[in-house]
């Protein structure tokens, strides 16, 4: 009974509120969704003896999942080693997770494509000079999509049916394991993945990105193509002004990644009336006080105002463009080999540059 | 003693003892089966029974003093053992008596005619004992007499139920969603013996997936959506025939399509199959006529017809 009191501050982070955006669209807001997956992957671990009392957890992130590790790590008693890149960790969340104990290990991001690679690699040296510490392999561990059990049944407990599930994709843990749990009982569902241009998630080569927090340099074994009934990439632009309006309209104060799934939802929810759509938003706005809340951060970007598109650009190739774009292709759960053939290389055709 | 949590009169005494009757519906099976989260954060094995009211039990219990009871039909060991845990719990040891058992249910085919028989004898003993037991207690003491036990102490209330340990996981709410039910017994000459039956071991994905069909369930039961519900029953049947498979199951997982069922359910530990339509529906008692005319067409047996809370004339 005490270890249940105990954890039940950090359970909020974890339960979503539900929020009606329109009469046939329902958001998912978490405090920090990446707490589910964490908790449920320790959970798992400890079960398994895989992790021991005060052992030692090692974890290579960008970001918000870090700050989900740091968290169970500081109130179950782990030692915790988080690698990151310096484009992707902010001095306040660097300074959040020291403060909970938490050893932070920094590699260069030049390219600005994550450095995803070089993150594994610090990684692989830290593992290899501590054998007994515990890996969550959020990417590839089967117990992140398994978390999200809960999250579903949350949305079936309130809503009943979902017609639509949209959101953002970046290990692919919340979108394929919420999706798998709620086609075992409505099979025919829809899945619509927020990806972003020169994210390679589905299909594209890797490239800078202007929108951090979904997409990914390298494909996660977590991520099932097969679940996608559609596929959008959101560029950096379109999903900052989504970001603010969200804010603006329903006093949502979120992440842009929450700013790209919810313009998305939107757009489907009204394509599809007579359907409810569900979008999952991972995280609030705090981490982004001083770039995409801040009004002179984003009037220095090159583009910005950018025009709000009213929809996507429908693609029969995949195609990166520009961050102030906004494409989708009818994915009709294809794997990405199969969509790779269909739809092309992931260079963009002469006729959209 | 002065304990009157499961409504025991204090003071009673075998001296006011009588002839006392009890009833209990059968059931056709399983709306749901699997692994569950308890209050507790623990796993329990539980249910949710699709209740059958055409087949009962009734016993009648004529008290005796002298401990021992005897069964007509002889040989009813676990209706015998609940009237006796009955009796202890009243704390009337030294009363035996004779139990008489009248019962429609079939069986070994997942109709729970084991259960209704214990809890029809714990009701017969406790009515003759002139005691009302609360719905848990006689659900416990039905555990208690037969290992595990279907939850019909609850008397057709949708609940969640863990039939091993006689605990009450969740009740859904206040009624089932009006259903018409189609059943049939795919292998009449195949009787499960229940405790025979090794429980399932479900692998992961398949707890956690117990997990989003409870909560639809609970959703289904308060919208009184019968379809919903019909869904979780259909995604149960499916996860059931990883573990006990039955046979005709895909021809008759066409034949709910094909008939505009909304769903099917099984029997986990039987040989019984439902197609469920949503008694709402304007058509619904034809479809459930036609769709049992092709079950006996198909050469089914003990097809029956049944419906649970639809209003009107059938």
């Amino acid at each position: 009974m005490r270890a249940r009191w105990r954890h039940s501050y950090l359970d909020g982070y974890a339960t979503p509120r539900l929020a009606k955006l329109a009469p046939n669209l329902v958001a998912a807001c978490f405090p920090l969704m990446k707490l589910l997956p964490a908790r449920f992957m320790l959970d798992r671990a400890e079960a398994r003896g895989e992790l021991m009392p005060g052992g030692h957890i090692v974890e290579t992130t960008s970001g918000t999942f870090g700050l989900a590790l740091a968290l169970l790590a500081a109130v179950r008693g782990y030692r915790l080693s988080l690698v990151s890149a310096d484009t992707l960790l902010d001095a306040s969340l660097q300074r959040r997770l020291v403060a909970l104990g938490a050893r932070i290990e920094i590699v260069p991001d030049a390219d600005k494509t994550g450095a995803q690679r070089a993150r594994l690699a610090r990684l692989e040296a830290i593992r290899s000079g501590h054998p007994e510490a515990w890996w969550p392999q959020q990417y590839d561990n089967p117990d992140n999509p398994r978390a999200y059990a809960r999250l579903a049944e949350l949305l079936v407990r309130t809503l009943g049916a979902v017609d639509c599930l949209v959101g953002p994709v970046g290990s692919g843990g919340s979108m394929c394991g919420t999706s798998a749990f709620l086609r075992e009982v409505f099979p025919a569902m829809r899945t619509v993945a927020a990806d972003t241009h020169r994210s390679v998630l589905f299909g594209h080569a890797a490239g800078s990105r202007l929108l951090r927090g979904l997409g990914n340099s390298l494909v996660p074994q977590n991520v099932d193509h097969s679940a996608f009934d559609e596929v959008h990439w959101v560029g950096g632009l379109q999903a900052f002004a989504a970001t603010r309006r969200l804010h603006r309209e329903h006093g949502i104060f979120a992440g842009p990644t929450s700013g790209a799934a919810v313009l998305v939802a939107s757009w489907h929810a009204r394509q599809h009336p007579d359907q409810l759509t569900v979008v999952i938003l991972p995280d609030e706005g705090h981490r982004y006080q001083d770039t995409v809340h801040n009004d002179d951060w984003l009037l220095a970007l090159p583009g910005w105002p950018a025009v709000e598109a009213a929809g996507p650009l429908e693609l029969q190739h995949l195609a990166p463009l520009g961050e102030a774009t906004w494409t989708c292709i009818a994915w009709q759960r294809r794997s990405l080999d199969a969509a790779r053939r269909d739809f092309g290389d992931g260079l963009a055709p002469d006729a959209l540059t | 003693m002065t304990n009157t949590r499961d409504g025991r009169r204090p003071g009673s005494n075998e001296g006011r003892l009588r002839v006392g009757t009890g009833r209990a519906s059968a059931h056709h099976g399983e709306l749901l089966q699997g692994v569950f989260e308890g209050a507790d954060g623990r796993l329990h094995r539980g249910l949710i029974t699709l209740p059958c009211p055409v087949f009962t039990s009734t016993a009648t219990f004529w008290p005796r003093l002298g401990s021992g009871i005897t069964t007509r039909p002889a040989g009813r060991d676990k209706a015998s053992r609940a009237a006796t845990l009955t009796l202890e719990r009243l704390s009337l040891p030294q009363i035996g008596g004779e139990l008489t058992i009248e019962s429609t249910v079939p069986m070994g085919h997942g109709y729970g005619s084991s259960t209704a028989d214990v809890v029809a004898a714990i009701r017969a003993t406790a009515a003759a004992a002139r005691v009302t037991l609360r719905q848990e207690t006689v659900a416990a003491l039905a555990v208690a007499a037969e290992t595990a036990s279907d939850p019909l102490a609850y008397e057709g209330l949708p609940v969640l139920f863990a039939q091993r340990e006689g605990l009450l996981l969740e009740l859904l709410g206040p009624a089932f969603p009006p259903l018409i039910i189609v059943g049939c017994n795919v292998a009449p000459d195949q009787p499960v013996d229940t405790l025979l039956t090794s429980p399932a071991r479900y692998g992961s994905d398949e707890i956690e997936t117990f997990r989003v069909l409870s909560g639809l369930a609970r959703h289904a039961v308060a919208a009184g959506d019968a379809r919903l519900l019909a869904s979780v029953a259909t995604a149960s049947a499916c996860i059931s025939q990883r573990h006990l498979p039955k046979p005709h199951f895909d021809k008759l997982s066409d034949l709910a399509r094909g008939t505009g069922a909304c769903g099917l359910q099984v029997a986990h530990s039987g040989t019984l199959i439902g197609l469920l339509f949503d008694g709402a529906e304007s058509h619904a008692r034809r479809r459930a006529a036609e769709a049992a005319s092709h079950l006996a067409a198909h050469g089914l047996l003990s097809v029956i017809t049944y419906e649970l809370g639809v209003e009107g004339t059938p």
